[in-house]
């Protein structure tokens, strides 16, 4: 009597809200979406590809690209993987450690404010998009007085880093710190409580936690269904365990407990960067680059090292024969790839208004996802 | 820890009171100064460090074309030959600069050529704080030896002289 | 005598109209910067600041003449496939409604200041401003687009079934002033006290029917452009785009204008008779009808900025969720709302107390424990406290 009548659409690669060329195929009745496939490749550039005629130092600004908007992370991850592939992580200075955290929670604070941008103007509010942006203006600042650019940092080298603090960052650094905390109470004021908010997010995309292991899916996403995992505690790297903070979970599964999950974690990395600027200004200044020999030529095997960038679980897997200068293979396990696999299991059963609001909470950025 | 759920009061609930905290954020938030630089009247000045435009300079230069080797997109283009000159009353055999040109169509200002360089002051240096590149035909920005090191016809911002030593000072260490 | 006739009848209420439809139009120019200006305003960004600096016009205002002009000049596609006669029908019809509602609203002590004064104005404005809604399926069937035929519809749909709470909610304001006569009704609360205080729910069911009439936000689904459709108005450039614009911001006005007629004492500012009362307005000759007029404007005034306050805060509801508000929520609200003020003024009237003082109580109480929970000073809640505990 009620046949279903599908309807085959194309949430195509140019649309406002999909943060990026994500294709998404939808089936629809009506407005219920019956399936949603992603599909993916429109911003392949080759970039594993690349990396296996460059030499080591040269993969790292190519490694900024990836993930466009978090790209210290990216430049962390790739650098301890031929750290360790080389045997030689006990060596880095104390100094370039801290300057590392330091970068990499600043970054994940610029990218959770991004993603706070963007979901909510997704979603209808269009406020906390500026307010946002100039906060993150305000960390981008930061990032160019440190290292030259804004967004493809390029920050970190391979045993180490390339230059020393500049005169007034820590200073700045605290100055940021202290009003942040506020900054992001704004943003709660507008969004956390307000019921038409609730309302588009409560319940909407729910992943259960043992889907979650089962998908592979790390970051945000999988605290927010309330398994307890995070790398920076898991499997430690840098000097992360001499830092206090703790690690946000949620408990539905849900599009609000995600948002709340990603909140947290933006006053915790306010506080780890809060611990870590007296611990800066204890190690010896200049020290900071391990005695490697220019060339960097590791020996011959094979790594793979992971670390928690704000998307989830970054990982290189890089293959070395000991003679050449460049890697025989480095493959890159990027977070949104393999988070974009739920997306058909959450958007099942929902509306293609919604739609917008997964795609927004699981927090994708294409260029990671195609590489 | 798990993130805290907010609980609402019933007051919150039936007087609308969580809409109207949002609204009294967004009321108070017209008193605020506000971010916008009005450009070009107002411009951004970038940090010390900034990674902008490329200088060059042709004197400090020994052609040893590290540059080339280190940049990841191979956009340098080094030509060099061998002269036997006359110093110090005997002959050495010297290399001359023929070429340099930049394909700054598609550099991305990593800077890994500044820091290859092995001359102190460096001869390619990026710190010019320029970033407005932008010209109406393609080819003004393949640049050779005499625009790189003149800038003719560019806006030029002073920039760190080229004399000066690296500015990179350190802070907040122990000596 | 047919001269005095045609003054009377013709003539004088033609120039009023004119006045009172250039003056709308000027605010709904004005708006058009207005708005940009003050959302970039509260979203700690400048608004259009740049449009007529040559000519030394301040502030971007020059904004206001650039887009009309921007809108004549463009070029006009019209899709081969459209359905002609609809395709250039569905702009102009919500147009009428909009315009034509004008002459019924008072914009001052009468008689100078009403264009014409019917005594079932209330009626009569609800039914014209219900018509609007043909132009919007119209415009979203005519353009032989799936998305906008999509969009037309769910627009379509939001405004028809809010024009239900929209109707309900003056049921309240009808038994306490007596009268379809929006004069009457004005006059009412000069003698008493704003309509606001007794009928605060159905000043509040009011502001949100108005609000989804007009598919502004949080009700502004068709007009989203993150969602898969771009709304009726898609495939619409040039003047008619510019007309839906019109029309849009025109029954905004409109709606505005009944808003502070019904709710908030129109033209006077007096409370139980003592104040700017309608008599003493029209003591004061035409002074006192200019400042009326001006007291009316600049109170309509303060709902469109209010307009524009709600779209820089709120997200867009869903629409299953929109609709789910108007027929479970606001319709039962608004009933609820019928039977409470009916039973007080009954009772008021058995028991000889006055009804309505009992409700104006009760509405002034529950605004001033609103503002008072909102702007008391609170304790900031430091997350600090708990991640010092680790």
């Amino acid at each position: 009597m009620f046949d279903v009548h599908e309807m085959e659409v194309n949430f195509g690669p140019q649309h406002p809200s999909t943060h990026g060329v994500l294709r998404v195929l939808l089936r629809i009745d009506g407005e219920r979406i019956i399936d949603a496939k992603p599909i993916i490749g429109y911003l392949h550039r080759g970039t594993e590809k690349l990396f296996e005629n460059m030499s080591y130092p040269m993969c790292i600004p190519h490694t900024d690209r990836m993930d466009y908007v978090a790209s210290a992370t990216n430049n962390l991850g790739f650098v301890e993987t031929v750290e360790k592939l080389m045997g030689i992580t006990k060596q880095i200075p104390k100094r370039a450690q801290l300057m590392r955290v330091m970068l990499s929670e600043l970054q994940r604070i610029s990218s959770h404010l991004l993603w706070l941008a963007t979901h909510a103007i997704d979603i209808g509010a269009m406020t906390p998009f500026f307010y946002c942006f100039r906060e993150r203006e305000q960390v981008l600042d930061l990032f160019e007085e440190y290292c030259g650019a804004r967004l493809t940092l390029n920050c970190m080298r391979i045993g180490g880093m390339p230059d020393d603090l500049p005169p007034g960052w820590l200073d700045g650094v605290e100055k940021f710190v202290d009003k942040f905390e506020d900054a992001v109470d704004e943003y709660e004021s507008l969004l956390t409580n307000n019921r038409i908010w609730k309302k588009r997010t409560v319940g909407i995309g729910v992943i259960t936690p043992e889907d979650a292991i089962d998908w592979g899916i790390t970051g945000p996403p999988l605290r927010g269904s309330g398994v307890e995992w995070d790398l920076r505690r898991a499997q430690p790297y840098e000097c992360y365990p001499e830092l206090k903070f703790e690690i946000p979970i949620g408990k539905n599964g849900d599009t609000y407990d995600r948002y709340l999950v990603r909140m947290e974690e933006m006053r915790q990395s306010n506080w780890i960067l809060k611990q870590c600027i007296p611990l800066v200004k204890a190690t010896p200044a200049g020290d900071i680059k391990a005695k490697i020999s220019r060339v960097v030529r590791p020996p011959e095997g094979e790594v793979y090292h992971s670390i928690e960038s704000p998307k989830g679980e970054l990982g290189y897997y890089i293959v070395s024969d000991g003679k050449s200068q460049s890697a025989y293979r480095c493959h890159v396990r990027p977070p949104s790839f393999v988070n974009l696999q739920a997306l058909p299991a959450m958007a099942k059963g929902h509306l293609v208004s919604d739609l917008v609001a997964l795609i927004g909470t699981i927090d994708i950025v294409l260029g990671e996802v195609d590489r | 820890m798990h993130v805290e759920y907010p609980k609402p009061r019933w007051t919150d609930k039936f007087l609308l009171l969580d809409m109207l905290e949002g609204l009294k954020t967004t009321f108070r938030e017209l008193f605020k100064p506000k971010v916008t630089i009005r450009y070009p009247e107002e411009r951004m000045e970038p940090a010390n460090r900034f990674r902008g435009m490329f200088r060059f300079s042709f004197d400090r230069c020994i052609a040893c074309k590290l540059c080339a080797l280190a940049c990841p997109i191979d956009i340098i283009y080094i030509d060099v030959h061998d002269e036997q000159r006359e110093v110090d009353g005997k002959m050495k055999k010297l290399k001359v600069l023929d070429r340099y040109d930049i394909d700054v169509k598609r550099c991305m200002f990593c800077s890994l050529c500044e820091e290859a360089c092995p001359t102190k002051p460096k001869s390619i240096w990026l710190t010019t704080k320029t970033y407005e590149l932008a010209t109406y035909d393609r080819s003004d920005l393949y640049f050779n030896m005499q625009q790189l090191e003149y800038w003719e016809g560019r806006p030029e911002y002073a920039g760190l002289p080229p004399d000066e030593p690296e500015p990179k000072q350190i802070e907040g260490g122990m000596p | 005598m047919t001269q005095d006739l045609l003054m009377r009848y013709l003539i004088w209420p033609l120039v009023k109209f004119l006045v009172a439809f250039i003056v709308v139009q000027v605010i709904v120019a004005a708006m058009n910067w207005i708005e940009r200006r003050l959302l970039g305003l509260m979203q700690a960004r400048l608004g259009p600041n740049r449009v007529g600096r040559e000519f030394g016009i301040p502030w971007g205002l020059a904004q206001i003449v650039a887009d009309p002009i921007k809108f004549i000049l463009k070029e006009d596609i019209v899709p081969s496939s459209a359905e002609t006669v609809a395709y250039f029908l569905g702009p102009m019809l919500p147009l009428i409604p909009a315009f034509l509602v004008f002459c019924l609203i008072p914009y001052g002590p009468p008689p100078t200041f009403v264009v014409t004064h019917i005594n079932v104005g209330l009626l009569l404005i609800l039914a014209l401003t219900s018509t609007g809604v043909y132009g919007i399926i119209l415009g979203g069937w005519a353009s032989n687009n799936k998305y906008s035929l999509m969009g037309g519809l769910r627009s379509a749909a939001q405004m028809v079934s809010y024009e239900v709470p929209f109707g309900l909610s003056i049921v309240g304001v009808l038994m306490l002033c007596g009268s379809f006569d929006l004069v009457r009704i004005i006059n009412y609360q000069a003698d008493h006290v704003w309509n606001l205080f007794p009928q605060l729910i159905a000043a509040f069911i009011f502001l949100v029917a108005m609000n989804a009439e007009n598919n502004r936000t949080p009700f502004d689904l068709p007009e989203a452009e993150s969602e898969l459709v771009a709304g009726y108005h898609t495939e619409y450039s040039a003047m008619k785009f510019a007309f839906f614009m019109l029309a849009e911001y025109s029954s905004m006005t409109v709606n505005c204008c009944l808003m502070v007629s019904l709710f908030f004492g129109g033209w006077t500012m007096a409370i139980n008779g003592y104040g700017l009362t309608t008599g003493v307005l029209r003591g004061w000759g035409i002074y006192g009808g200019i400042l009326g007029a001006v007291i009316f404007i600049s109170k309509v005034m303060l709902f469109m900025l209010m307009y524009i306050w709600f779209r820089a805060t709120f997200p867009r509801f869903r629409f299953d969720q929109l609709m789910e508000l108007g027929w479970k929520w606001m319709i039962p609200l608004a009933l609820a709302n019928i039977a409470v003020t009916g039973i007080v003024v009954l009772l008021g009237q058995e028991l000889n107390f006055q009804g309505e003082v009992v409700l104006s109580i009760a509405g002034a109480a529950i605004i001033a424990f609103t503002l008072y929970l909102l702007l008391r000073p609170r304790a900031k809640v430091t997350h600090a406290r708990r991640v010092s505990e680790a």
